[in-house]
């Protein structure tokens, strides 16, 4: 087990990430910029260490400064969160070079699933569906053109080195085909530094559907189920739950262990969610995360599995304990994201929370690295903290969502806790009846004016 | 940054102000019902004195002396040195040395005068050894860090004025 590990991330996850350092009882380095000096995981560490002025690129992303912050404080492993360093591969690489382990996976399978279109490639090779596309970038607009009238419109254009809901562009008939590829094409070379392009069906009205799965890295790997994350704005997910409300056991037993399959033959090490979209029945690979991901304790209530505990077991070289027959699922779970934004416009709002009390109560986890009195930096993502609630049932799990929403108070921000407390009131939700352009429609068709929301 | 997390308020003085004290001798007023308490300790005087009441017209009122405090002697040089205009902060994380090499002479000491742009000591960093340039020119108040000690980004090294 490793002597001791520095977290290269900062807010909720790096507080979660200490948690489960305490836990396993392994000392703990908090590395922050000048922005984070007064954050709760930098206080409750071990040690602590100031790698740079606030801007990301100069502390959290700043690679020399990590290395240096294990070298003077002896830490043996990096544990990188999400976002920031935690899918580059060559920042894994580094670590290695320097003894120092990556609590993450191989380096080369972070890299080919990095790559979109390698990552689509790969997924048919090992016998998952995937959304009808291009087998590889398209070099021209003649040949998106081409292509495009196989695949057939709508259709989605997206950047290989993309993910995360970045980079894409719709193009809903030919005409539109032309502007759509020369926008990827601008905003991927400068977001990820690479143009390349890639064309997927833009299907109709899917279910976001993703496996989260745990592998030793010898070719042990299990699955733990599945979230269902269609309530998305802009791409980005905002309301999470498992299960999913519109599949039954033997659907996700079925994709489940396709999935668990495939990352045995693929001798994945830690945690991953396949991603895929659902419609008809059927199911759609649209790209592998190889990280913790933000809504993994929906499947952490719902399966009493510790997921950080176990990523950084297996990544000390730890068995996997569990075999599939040990993965049950009980109850339901959702989870909320709550963001420093206002609720109608998403402005975002830094600032003081100055009163601050969160729910509590059985079944009820509040993931949050604020408290009374501290203050939202504007430097970094707008994510307050994530509210979870587990139930017996999904009923219950509502019900008690809608309590928890109601207690919940965050004052001296705005926040998104009124869209929450609208959409746990919504008939479509309630029912589980939706897609991931629900959210959208929603708010298009002015769903929080409407709704009758506790401010 | 250090073993444990830095704690802020060990570093800070005690206040200025006894408020306890005050407290104690405003009640005392209240209780006793006298009109002024004077009180001394560890070379710092209070008083504490009630605004008078006019009950008789003939002789003019006190003047109401509002409750005051000593003033402890100022302070010529705050206590915290990374507030100090002329310190000289870590560009980076790594390890402080103040000579070249092991058994050198360091590059300054308490006292040296230095142009901006002289080298007052080395951060290294992954075997890398980055010289610390002074911002300016002057002289060195204070060497805030141990040869060989760990430093964060931030972390105060010297006092060059």
């Amino acid at each position: 087990m490793f002597d001791k590990i520095l977290i290269a991330n900062r807010g909720e996850v790096a507080l979660r990430i200490l948690r489960a350092c305490k836990e396993l009882g392994i000392p703990s380095v908090a590395v922050h910029s000048t922005a984070d000096e007064d954050a709760m995981h930098v206080r409750l560490a071990d040690e602590s260490v100031c790698i740079g002025p606030p801007a990301a690129r100069d502390s959290y992303l700043n690679v020399p400064a990590l290395l240096s912050a294990c070298e003077i404080t002896g830490a043996d492993a990096v544990h990188p969160g999400y976002g920031f360093l935690s899918e580059n591969a060559r920042f894994a690489e580094i670590l290695h070079e320097h003894d120092i382990h990556f609590i993450g996976p191989k380096p080369a399978h972070i890299r080919l699933m990095g790559d979109k279109i390698e990552a689509r490639r790969t997924a048919k090779r090992l016998g998952i569906p995937v959304v009808p596309g291009s087998e590889n970038g398209v070099s021209s607009d003649q040949e998106a053109a081409s292509l495009a009238q196989s695949i057939g419109f709508p259709l989605l254009v997206k950047a290989a080195a993309g993910g995360g809901g970045r980079g894409m562009k719709v193009a809903h008939a030919a005409e539109e085909l032309p502007a759509a590829l020369a926008l990827a094409r601008a905003e991927a070379k400068a977001a990820f530094g690479d143009d390349t392009l890639y064309l997927e069906k833009y299907l109709a009205r899917p279910r976001h559907i993703e496996i989260q799965v745990l592998g030793d890295g010898r070719g042990g790997a299990i699955h733990l189920g599945e979230r269902d994350c269609s309530l998305q704005r802009r791409y980005q997910k905002v309301w999470e739950e498992g299960p999913c409300p519109a599949l039954n056991d033997e659907a996700r037993d079925a994709i489940g262990e396709t999935v668990a399959k495939a990352m045995r033959e693929f001798q994945y090490l830690g945690v991953g969610t396949v991603e895929f979209l659902h419609e008809d029945g059927k199911f759609y690979f649209i790209e592998m995360n190889t990280r913790i991901q933000v809504e993994h304790p929906v499947t952490e209530m719902i399966t009493d599995i510790d997921l950080v505990l176990e990523q950084i077991r297996v990544a000390a070289g730890g068995e996997l304990e569990l075999a599939q027959r040990d993965v049950k699922f009980h109850g339901h779970a959702i989870e909320c994201r709550i963001n420093a934004e206002n609720p109608v416009s998403f402005r975002p709002s830094p600032g003081k929370i100055v009163h601050y009390h969160p729910p509590g109560g059985l079944g009820v986890r509040v993931d949050s690295a604020v408290y009374h009195g501290y203050t939202i930096p504007p430097y970094y993502d707008s994510l307050v903290g994530k509210l979870i609630v587990h139930g017996k049932t999904r009923g219950e799990c509502l019900m008690r969502l809608k309590r928890a929403l109601d207690e919940f108070v965050i004052d001296g921000i705005e926040t998104t806790l009124p869209l929450f407390r609208a959409l746990v009131r919504e008939k479509d939700i309630i029912d589980g009846d939706y897609h991931i352009r629900w959210l959208e429609e929603f708010l298009a068709r002015g769903g929080m004016e409407t709704s009758m929301p506790l401010a | 940054m250090t073993g444990e997390r830095k704690n802020k308020d060990a570093a800070r003085q005690k206040p200025a102000v006894d408020h306890d004290l005050i407290r104690e001798l405003a009640r005392l007023l209240d209780e006793t019902g006298l009109s002024e308490i004077e009180y001394e300790r560890d070379g710092q005087r209070v008083r504490v004195a009630r605004q008078a009441q006019v009950v008789a017209a003939a002789p003019p009122p006190r003047p109401a002396l509002p409750a005051e405090a000593a003033v402890p002697p100022a302070e010529t040089a705050p206590l915290d040195p990374a507030k100090h205009p002329g310190v000289v902060t870590s560009p980076m994380v790594g390890t402080a040395y103040v000579g070249p090499e092991p058994g050198a002479r360091p590059f300054v000491e308490v006292g040296s005068r230095v142009a901006a742009g002289d080298t007052l000591l080395i951060v290294e960093a992954m075997k890398t050894m980055n010289q610390i340039p002074s911002p300016r020119a002057g002289t060195v108040l204070q060497i805030l860090i141990e040869d060989g000690q760990p430093v964060e980004f931030g972390e105060p090294l010297m006092i060059v004025e």
